[in-house]
């Protein structure tokens, strides 16, 4: 594959992360864009460039021929693959700087850009780029939900709430086959990485302490389902996930073999993304540093930092470095290493007040408000996300916490029994999350936290893209909590995500 | 803290009529107040006035703590303690149920006062990953009860999550025939700083169906039954730290042979 050349003037910083793409060594250069069915050698060690460093992806047990795999070849009619989405340069997931690339290389033709989610709706003219505007400006993808709700594992469930649409910009929520009358939800979301799999499959406790409940049961092993996959925590287990993403995604008409489930599985299971190197700062695994993808692979998975090793104490080693070691460094790198080691103490020691916030301050007895810090929630050793299943209610896509968008449908929500803890009885929201797979309102706008790995590699954050970039998620945050955060903690929080 | 459950255990076995004794306790419904002590994580403060007697307490100690914007039921014994690190003297045992009475959400500074450092509660449990000893035999009937918030059936964290961690360890062991769980709830009216207080007798049930579904995600293949009974008597059993209201709010998990 050779890239084609870059003409737009309006992404310089793509066009340089462009020229920078590393690939397998020798020959051509292949793109850093994965496309389907192009039967590549998934390599053992793959190294890409973004603004901050390096991200190094491992395929345990690779070298991983792509051809006639699964994850890789297209399956549904459609021609897309699961790598369309989930790709290796954006640490498995993609970033609205790949989505836009994409448009510009192919004109809108990458299958990407499909009618059914690659579009704001697909009653829109497809040949429009303001019918994408959602993937172009926000690296959205549309995921239709069934309404009534269902659960996890397909069981209908009777919601104790009722919603209303109160505007739908890109007609996915009304007329006579879209919205909830029609029987369907539209709501936008960022794909989710694909890798360092086992820490959101990890089991930590038996409890789910945000529902009141033990954990449920998977529907094919018997055993505690850990709870922390997709924003609405809808698959309980990647079987069940990937059925849902061949049916919708890819629109795939059979069902997966059980050989392609195999594949994908085990493929699922055996890759791991990481931040391996920062521009700034070198290698994350040299100086006393531990980070890293190597590291992330050869780890137990599930460990609370509170109780076992502190979040982020990988970057332990860059809090107090040696003369010696200093001497080694540039001036740059030593002040970029020692900003990283004190974002991770902000991390974990700056309090703040969280309130209103369901999942930690109701139903669940911490007390609203009740002061805590960063790794309250994103609290499992190596991987920032929440060892119990995670799913909060930040305010990321209900009013009055979101930004306002007009971009994006708003629902109103209305609750039949108890009102919402924080709410109260009338929610409006961009994408009800949660509440959508449990049926409860008390769980309306709650979003399953995510693996913090290769931020770097997939802007923008939080589920609908809210934060266009790692400044803008602390800024969120800063709104939000009211934390006050000095500029030196806001940067420090920055360098930090940006190296993990 | 074993010497603590102990202790608990055998004041309240002593007589049968002692867990409905409410001398010396204090039971009241207040707007809480946030005291934003800075202590490290989870270190703030609980205050709640007594409107009747003109006392303020400090409730931080409770299992399920108060939301700023709604009225609490407190319920509690004054601590022996006589340290005031939140500015107040504490209830401990102490219990803060959040009623659907909005309230003025108010904070105040710490003027001073550290608040406390967090511990780990007694009642906490090991990872799933951690191996629990099996309990000694012999094995026969027994009751496991749970305590819930008032008028709910939310399993409360670091404490139903622990009662129910050691009645699964010992059921697994003990290998009953099947599980029969009876929810309660306090239906009778009460009037509590004039407000006239009783739990919906629905939320008998809901605790025995909330508690059956969570035993059968924890001992799958277990026969299950539920009961419920309104009107729940106080029980004296220790988990419910010597509040008779608290042991009224139960769910009872029997294993039977
Ligand atoms: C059109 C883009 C697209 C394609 C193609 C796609 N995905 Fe996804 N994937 C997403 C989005 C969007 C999410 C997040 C959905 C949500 O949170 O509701 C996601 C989430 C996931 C997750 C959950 C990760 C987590 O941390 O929760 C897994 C696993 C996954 N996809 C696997 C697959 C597999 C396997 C395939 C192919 C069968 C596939 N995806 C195809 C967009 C896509
Ligand atoms: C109250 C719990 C809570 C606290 C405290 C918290 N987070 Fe989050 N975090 C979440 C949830 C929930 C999400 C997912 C929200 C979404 O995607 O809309 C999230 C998402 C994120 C993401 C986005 C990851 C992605 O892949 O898009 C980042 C980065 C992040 N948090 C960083 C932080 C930082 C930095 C702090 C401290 C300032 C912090 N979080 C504090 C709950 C929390």
């Amino acid at each position: 594959m050779h890239f084609l050349p870059q003409r737009s003037l309006a992404l310089p910083l793509a066009a340089l992360v462009l020229t920078l793409a590393v690939g397998a060594r020798g020959g051509d250069v292949p793109d850093r864009w994965w496309a389907p069915g192009e039967g590549r050698v998934l390599p053992a060690v793959l190294d890409y460039e973004n603004a901050n460093g390096t991200l190094r992806t491992l395929t345990v047990g690779g070298p991983l021929k792509t051809a006639g795999h699964p994850f890789f070849e297209p399956l549904g009619k459609d021609g897309r693959a699961c790598v369309t989405c989930h790709q290796p340069a954006d640490a498995m997931g993609l970033s609205v700087e790949s989505a836009r690339r994409q448009w510009e290389r192919t004109k809108g033709k990458d299958p990407l850009f499909a009618a059914y989610d690659g579009s704001n709706c697909p009653t829109l003219p497809q040949a429009k780029r303001e019918s994408h505007s959602l993937l172009l400006d926000r690296g959205l993808i549309r995921i239709e939900r069934p309404w009534p709700a269902k659960s996890f594992n397909g069981k209908p469930i009777k919601p104790d709430f009722t919603i209303e649409v109160v505007r739908d910009p890109n007609g996915c929520n009304s007329g006579p086959n879209y919205g909830p009358e029609a029987g369907k939800i539209s709501v936008y979301r960022r794909p989710r990485p694909v890798a360092n799999m086992k820490y959101l499959l990890a089991v930590g406790f038996p409890f789910d302490p945000k529902q009141g409940y033990a954990l449920p049961l998977d529907p094919d092993d018997g055993k505690p389902q850990s709870g922390n996959l997709m924003a609405d925590n809808r698959a309980g287990n990647l079987r069940i996930q990937m059925d849902d993403a061949a049916a919708t995604h890819l629109q795939m008409l059979k069902a997966l073999s059980p050989a392609q489930r195999k594949q994908l599985q085990d493929f699922e299971l055996r890759i791991y993304t990481a931040m391996q190197v920062t521009k700034a700062g070198g290698a994350v695994d040299s100086g006393g540093a531990k980070a890293g993808p190597a590291r992330l692979r050869d780890s137990e998975p599930g460990a609370l930092g509170s109780i076992g090793e502190p979040v982020w104490s990988e970057f332990k080693g860059w809090e107090n470095i040696s003369a010696d070691e200093a001497a080694k460094l540039t001036p740059e790198q030593l002040t970029f290493r020692q900003s990283v080691a004190r974002g991770a103490r902000v991390f974990r020691e700056k309090m703040f007040l969280i309130t209103d916030t369901a999942g930690i301050n109701s139903r669940i007895g911490f007390g609203n408000p009740v002061r805590n810090s960063c790794v309250f929630c994103h609290n499992m050793s190596q991987m920032g996300n929440d060892v119990a299943p995670g799913q909060v209610d930040l305010g990321t896509t209900t009013l009055p916490f979101a930004d306002p968008w007009d971009d994006l449908p708003l629902f109103k929500v209305t609750c039949t029994g108890r009102p919402h803890p924080h709410y109260g009885k009338v929610i409006y929201t961009y994408d009800p999350g949660f509440g959508l797979t449990s049926g409860k309102c008390a769980d309306v706008g709650k979003i399953t936290l995510q693996s913090m790995r290769g931020l770097s590699s997939r802007a923008p954050y939080f589920s609908n893209g809210l934060a266009k970039d790692l400044r803008g998620v602390v800024d969120y945050y800063e709104r939000r909590y009211f934390i006050g955060y000095t500029e030196q903690e806001k940067q420090d929080l920055v360098n930090l995500m940006s190296a993990l | 803290m074993k010497r603590f459950a102990l202790l608990a255990a055998l004041c309240t076995a002593t007589t049968a009529q002692a867990a409905q004794d409410t001398a010396g306790l204090v039971r009241f419904v207040a707007c809480p107040v946030y005291r934003d002590t800075d202590a490290g994580r989870k270190s703030g403060c609980w205050l709640t006035d007594d409107r009747e007697t003109g006392k303020r307490w400090d409730v931080t100690e409770s299992p399920y703590k108060p939301d700023w914007n709604f009225a609490v039921l407190v319920e509690g014994k004054p601590s022996a303690n006589t340290a005031q690190p939140c500015g107040a003297p504490p209830l401990d045992p102490v219990r803060t149920s959040r009623l659907d009475i909005p309230c003025t959400r108010h904070m105040i500074p710490a003027e001073g006062f550290p608040g406390r450092r967090y511990t780990l509660p007694r009642r906490n449990i090991a990872p799933a990953s951690v191996a629990r000893p099996v309990p000694p035999g012999p094995y026969a009937e027994r009751t496991f009860p749970v305590y819930f918030e008032f008028d709910k059936d939310f399993l409360v964290y670091q404490y139903d999550d622990w009662l129910i961690d050691n009645a699964v360890t010992w059921i697994k062991a003990a290998k009953p025939k099947k599980l029969v769980i009876t929810g309660f709830a306090a239906t009778e009216p009460e009037t509590v700083s004039g407000v006239v207080l009783a739990e919906r007798p629905e939320a008998a049930q809901e605790r025995a169906e909330t508690i059956a579904e969570t035993m059968r995600r924890l001992l799958p293949g277990l026969a299950v039954e539920t009961k419920w009974e309104v009107a729940a008597k106080a029980t004296d059993e220790p988990e419910a730290d010597g509040l008779p209201w608290q042991s009224q709010r139960r769910a009872e998990i029997r294993a039977v042979f």
